[in-house]
């Protein structure tokens, strides 16, 4: 089983909105970063996954088993940190230490209040009473203290000020250390996957637009800048969508080394997860 | 699932300082008042458990428990094992404080009258907890809580009206051959009343759209 | 082994970790045979993804700087000095390659160019 995550032909319909035929492939061992404006479908995919939701069509396999037959046995081996959705906020550190620990059968107390340590968490005061960061960093804490093999982290660094998010994002990277495991990590602060994540999924209005590795979309793509003149030199099937500006267009390329070498034009841009956002969002590209 | 009933009793037990006091306020009124102590019973198990639903429900535990093992499953289940924990647990304390407070006031303990409020309490403790648990679930304990009330308020208004109007004489027949094995037949209509109801909350509960 | 990764240069994040090691290579920092820093723990330590370092290692084993040991990591093999000649004549080739456009775009003569070349060098040794 190499991939730890596949998504076939996932369905799901709302009242004004629509999640259509959503595909998605996370091989192990890897971070995937699933980008999307808020509304776009990202949350209501990862409770596709776990299954959370109802009435959806597709295929959903988690190690390669699927997700709604061996629902027990795959949760065993999951991690979730789900927008606003945690233990009753009455509870303390230690109240969910004395819960889990007869929910998962690998729960590793010892890991988990060495977290709470690392993380300067107090274990007896209610969740209530923690800051927004320090909630967050609890959430990571009990997501990854049963040695889960994927982690599906909804927004997990919303909210966070820098600091936090770096300490978040260095537990992360600690975790994929073993290269069994995989985390899915959905966001809208794309700075934050833009180093970290190996494959970069954008979703929009419901539907998969872009779905690559971080290698393809950040070294090769690239944003071109141009004059009106020079945009109506370039052939319309060497770009992806372009935007026209007030001074300028800004072409959306696949390779930009190919692009350069074709065209003498020479502001070519690497692209950030931001720009790439919205030229494929709000660009156009006439066919 | 001793996880998933760990999680009420603990969220229970992180608001024993009130319930406590609550339950201080009460013991002095039963000493001066006329205020039986079994009527806290009900009161008393609905009110824990239905604040374990407002915590579940604010902070959406019923969608994060789906992402643990066997969530779906045993959370309806674990609520119910809970409910039955708390019943089990008021009804010791109130029976000994209301042995307590007739021997304090009186200086004998009248057995048999407070053993049947007691028992008429639980028997309401259920039936009102049967009826709300499904709502809550459907609901959400902000609708639910309105439920109650119509319930509460149709029952007391249909008792006046079948008390005012009707002949009951049959019915107390009835009442006096159930008193005879009330023992036996209101456990058991109990235990059934629950089992329904967890049923159907069950139901509900893999039914809805999170 | 310093590796410096700058995000706003235009170099890729890759390339700028593949010419670290090939300057640690080239300056004898890294021995013959020393092992590389594992995949996942470089990628760790420079807070940036498993991907890229394996993109770099992989084009590193390719132009035959490295080579990797299944289930064991990469190791600096065995040194070919005329290789790396090569592969910095080619990065220095790029260069002059702009450098003459520029020239040729502003009117600069090639004397021009050699003179400030000769200038700028000798001022460094």
């Amino acid at each position: 089983m190499e991939n730890i995550l596949e998504i076939r032909n996932l369905c799901k319909k709302y009242n004004g909105f629509e999640l259509q035929n959503v595909n998605i492939t996370l091989p192990k061992g890897m971070i995937m970063g699933f980008i999307g404006e808020n509304g776009a479908g990202k949350t209501t995919t990862i409770k596709a996954i776990l299954d959370i939701i109802k009435n959806y069509t597709g295929e959903i396999k988690i190690f390669g088993l699927d997700n709604r037959k061996d629902e027990k046995k795959i949760k065993e081996d999951i991690g979730v940190v789900l927008d606003d959705m945690f233990f009753p906020e009455i509870l303390t550190p230690n109240d969910i230490n004395s819960v889990m620990k007869d929910i998962y059968k690998n729960w590793d107390s010892e890991l988990y209040f060495k977290y709470l340590t690392d993380f300067a968490l107090p274990k007896t005061k209610a969740i209530k009473t923690l800051s927004k960061g320090m909630r967050k960093k609890l959430e990571i804490a009990v997501a990854i203290s049963h040695h889960p093999k994927l982690l599906i982290l909804d927004e997990p660094t919303a909210g966070l000020d820098p600091i936090a998010r770096n300490e978040v994002i260095d537990i992360f990277q600690g975790f994929i250390q073993n290269e069994e495991c995989s985390i899915f990590i959905s966001s809208h602060i794309t700075s934050d996957l833009e180093h970290i994540a190996d494959y970069i999924t954008f979703i929009n209005a419901g539907k998969i637009i872009l779905s690559k590795t971080r290698e393809e979309l950040l070294e090769d793509y690239g944003i071109v800048k141009c004059s009106k003149e020079e945009f109506e030199k370039i052939d319309k099937s060497d770009f992806i969508k372009y935007k026209k500006c007030k001074y300028e267009y800004e072409i959306l390329v696949e390779n930009r080394k190919i692009f350069s070498r074709k065209y003498s034009i020479n502001t070519i841009d690497r692209v950030t997860l931001e720009n790439l956002m919205v030229l494929m969002i709000k660009g156009e590209k006439e066919c | 699932m001793l996880g998933f009933i760990k999680k009420d009793l603990l969220m229970i037990k992180s608001n024993i300082k009130i319930l406590a006091i609550l339950l201080l306020i009460y013991l002095v009124m039963a000493f001066q008042g006329q205020m039986s102590l079994s009527f806290l019973l009900p009161f008393l198990s609905v009110m824990v458990m239905m604040s374990t639903f407002s915590y579940d429900s604010y902070n959406k535990w019923d969608a994060y428990v789906i992402s643990l093992p066997n969530g779906r499953k045993n959370s309806v289940k674990a609520k119910y094992l809970a409910t039955i924990i708390i019943i089990i647990l008021t009804t010791i304390i109130i029976t000994i404080l209301s042995f307590a407070v007739s021997y304090v006031k009186t200086n004998i303990i009248d057995f048999g009258s407070i053993t049947v409020t007691i028992f008429g309490c639980l028997f309401a403790t259920i039936l009102l907890q049967s009826f709300i648990y499904p709502a809550m679930y459907k609901f959400g304990p902000e609708k639910a809580r309105i439920v109650l009330m119509v319930i509460v308020f149709c029952v007391a208004i249909a008792g006046g009206i079948v008390t005012t109007y009707f002949d009951l004489s049959p019915l107390i027949k009835i009442l006096e051959f159930i008193n005879v094995y009330w023992l036996i037949v209101i456990p058991i209509a109990m235990i059934l009343m629950l089992y329904i109801s967890y049923k159907i909350s069950e139901r509900i509960y893999f039914k809805k759209e999170i | 082994m310093d590796i410096i990764i700058s995000n706003s240069s235009n170099q890729p994040i890759f390339e700028q970790i593949k010419q670290a090691i090939k300057k640690a290579i080239v300056t004898d920092e890294l021995k013959e045979n020393e092992m590389l820093p594992s995949i996942r723990n470089l990628a760790q330590d420079l807070r940036i993804s498993v991907m890229t370092v394996k993109r770099a290692y992989d084009e590193l084993e390719q132009e035959g700087f490295i080579k990797t040991i299944h289930g064991k990591g990469s190791l600096v093999a065995t040194k070919n000095i005329e290789l790396l000649k090569e592969e910095q004549m080619k990065e220095i080739e790029r260069y002059i390659d702009k450098i003459i456009l520029i020239s040729k775009s502003s009117n600069i003569s090639k004397k021009e160019i050699l003179e400030t070349f000769e200038y700028l060098f000798g001022e460094d040794e």
